[in-house]
């Protein structure tokens, strides 16, 4: 048997411990595998409860055991970092908790905490460096004005609201029902200085966030907002979203020319 | 490449628990290893605690996804992140495992025992070269603690090793607790391990704890015992004065407990210099 055969055989019955033995490996091999197999599970497991430590106490530890072992096999780890480990796992959890969309969407919040927390080192525009960048703008330049956002910035409409629930889970409090939004949010995280935080805001301002980081102008950010406002209003609520995304230290920087993805 | 120079000291393993004494330089040791991993990171929280403790202590790199004897070979954006973080801050060695990790499709995130035949060996040669090539420098080489063995094994693991490291200049990482487990595992003698590896290439030595039981396996979650400390007192003897420090991954203890079970190396380590002079 070639290395590279004897590898993708030992591999496979790591995953799976109903795949009989070949015949050359003795007993002995399957009591070495077993310790192997369990070791894999374990270390996969416990990396997902620590990266989901919120969303296990919300579940129970055997739910989200099952749930965390219903992922690994259907997404065995493909990357070298075990801190990827829980990619795709809040869409797991969406379809395994299909009427209780408030498991995803704490998944989801400590997901993208757990991205922020490493995601590349960067200086947010502040409202002075605004204010001067902007001090000769003309109302051609605020139109055609983009905006790269923070890396670490992630965006997600919610419908429970996730926050609450982290920071009661966080006071080790243990709320029976999980608070409800009273309208559709976003959530939103990003990275102050080392530590990642969140904030839930409207939908209208989330919809506009989610434009501009798509790579929507400020100009067409405002004529989104014109066809819910009247104009004065429109453009005051948007002046007041810019002024929000700054405040919160979530604008990378100004751009006017090419559309900007994140 | 240059060599790696000998570096004689004690360390311990940079854990979170610990961030903050290491960080102030307040925990006397000689060196700090860390998990590479760990920091092949783009920015946040564990690059700048990494900072601030080079900033106090040398330090060693630790890795466990090299794969070094994956028959598909070394991943390029893995090496890539593991030399950017090397170039950020300058370690004294870097070292990974003799074993695998991963097929072409998935990674196990576990040390995966090698058959130690010819084919391996040339596998495990050609990746380490490649490895030392785009780092500049070259490796340790540690080995693992193993729980199965294949049929149609050519050579011993020392055989092994000893085969690498003349072919690629690679140095040795001798994990005492690994060759303890391993012998007990596979049934063979850890003094025969101990002679059979050049030991004018070991430049760091890991002592840790395992569970007992039928099969030993390889915990790091408890102190090291007596019988790992009588081979460390040999294996010292044989190397002369090495870098030496314990490794703690699970059930890690207040600082002072590790700061006194690597004061017992110390005394070890002091012993056996005393007994050469």
């Amino acid at each position: 048997m070639s290395l590279a055969a004897l590898q993708q055989e030992f591999m496979d019955h790591v995953l799976d411990e109903e795949r009989p033995l070949p015949q050359h490996w003795d007993a002995r091999m399957g009591e070495g595998l077993a310790i192997y197999r369990n070791a894999y599970r374990a270390r996969l497991v416990d990396a997902l409860r620590e990266t989901f430590s919120k969303t296990a106490l919300w579940t129970g530890d055997e739910a989200f055991a099952q749930a965390a072992a219903h992922h690994l096999i259907l997404h065995p780890p493909r990357g070298w970092t075990l801190d990827l480990v829980g990619d795709g796992f809040v869409e797991t959890l969406e379809e395994l908790f299909a009427a209780d969309p408030d498991v995803a969407d704490l998944a989801w919040l400590e997901w993208a905490m757990h991205l922020a927390f490493t995601a590349p080192d960067c200086a947010p525009m502040d409202a002075a460096r605004f204010a001067e960048a902007t001090s000769d703008f003309g109302e051609e330049d605020w139109a055609t004005m983009r905006l790269p956002f923070v890396p670490s910035l992630h965006v997600r409409v919610v419908s429970s609201d996730c926050g609450a629930l982290w920071q009661a889970l966080e006071r080790e409090e243990s709320p029976t029902t999980a608070p409800q939004a009273e309208a559709p949010l976003h959530c939103i995280v990003w990275r102050e200085g080392l530590d990642p935080v969140f904030a839930l805001i409207p939908a209208r301002d989330g919809n506009s966030l989610a434009a501009m980081r798509a790579g929507s102008s400020f100009g067409e950010v405002c004529a989104m907002l014109a066809e819910e406002l009247p104009a004065d209003q429109a453009a005051a609520e948007a002046g007041a979203m810019l002024g929000g995304w700054i405040g919160r230290g979530i604008v990378l920087g100004l751009s006017s020319s090419s559309p900007v993805t994140g | 490449m240059s060599g790696i120079p000998s570096f004689h000291g004690f360390g311990l393993g940079l854990r979170r628990p610990h961030y903050s004494a290491f960080m102030a330089g307040d925990v006397p040791v000689d060196f700090v290893e860390i998990i590479s991993e760990n920091y092949m990171v783009d920015g946040g929280r564990p690059l700048a605690v990494l900072d601030a403790v080079r900033a106090h202590y040398p330090v060693a790199m630790h890795g466990v996804s090299l794969s070094v004897g994956s028959a598909h070979g070394i991943d390029r954006e893995y090496l890539g992140r593991l030399k950017a973080l090397a170039d950020r801050i300058e370690p004294l060695w870097m070292s990974d495992h003799l074993c695998w990790t991963r097929t072409s499709a998935h990674n196990s995130h576990d040390l995966l025992p090698l058959p130690y035949t010819a084919e391996a060996l040339d596998v495990v040669c050609a990746n380490l070269a490649r490895a030392q090539d785009v780092l500049g420098r070259e490796m340790l080489l540690e080995n693992p603690s193993s729980y199965c063995s294949f049929p149609d094994e050519e050579m011993a693991e020392w055989e092994f090793l000893a085969e690498v490291s003349r072919r690629t200049g690679c140095y040795l990482l001798l994990d005492v607790n690994n060759v303890y487990v391993s012998a007990h595992n596979h049934g063979f003698a850890a003094d025969d391990f101990l002679t059979g590896i050049p030991m004018e290439r070991v430049r760091q030595i890991h002592l840790a704890g395992h569970t007992p039981g039928a099969i030993l396996i390889d915990t790091h979650d408890r102190e090291v015992c007596d019988d790992v400390w009588a081979l460390y007192a040999k294996a010292i003897a044989m190397t002369g004065p090495v870098a030496t420090m314990i490794e703690r991954d699970d059930a890690i203890p207040p600082l002072p407990e590790l700061l006194a079970e690597l004061d017992v190396a110390r005394g070890i380590a002091a012993g056996a210099a005393r007994r050469a002079a």
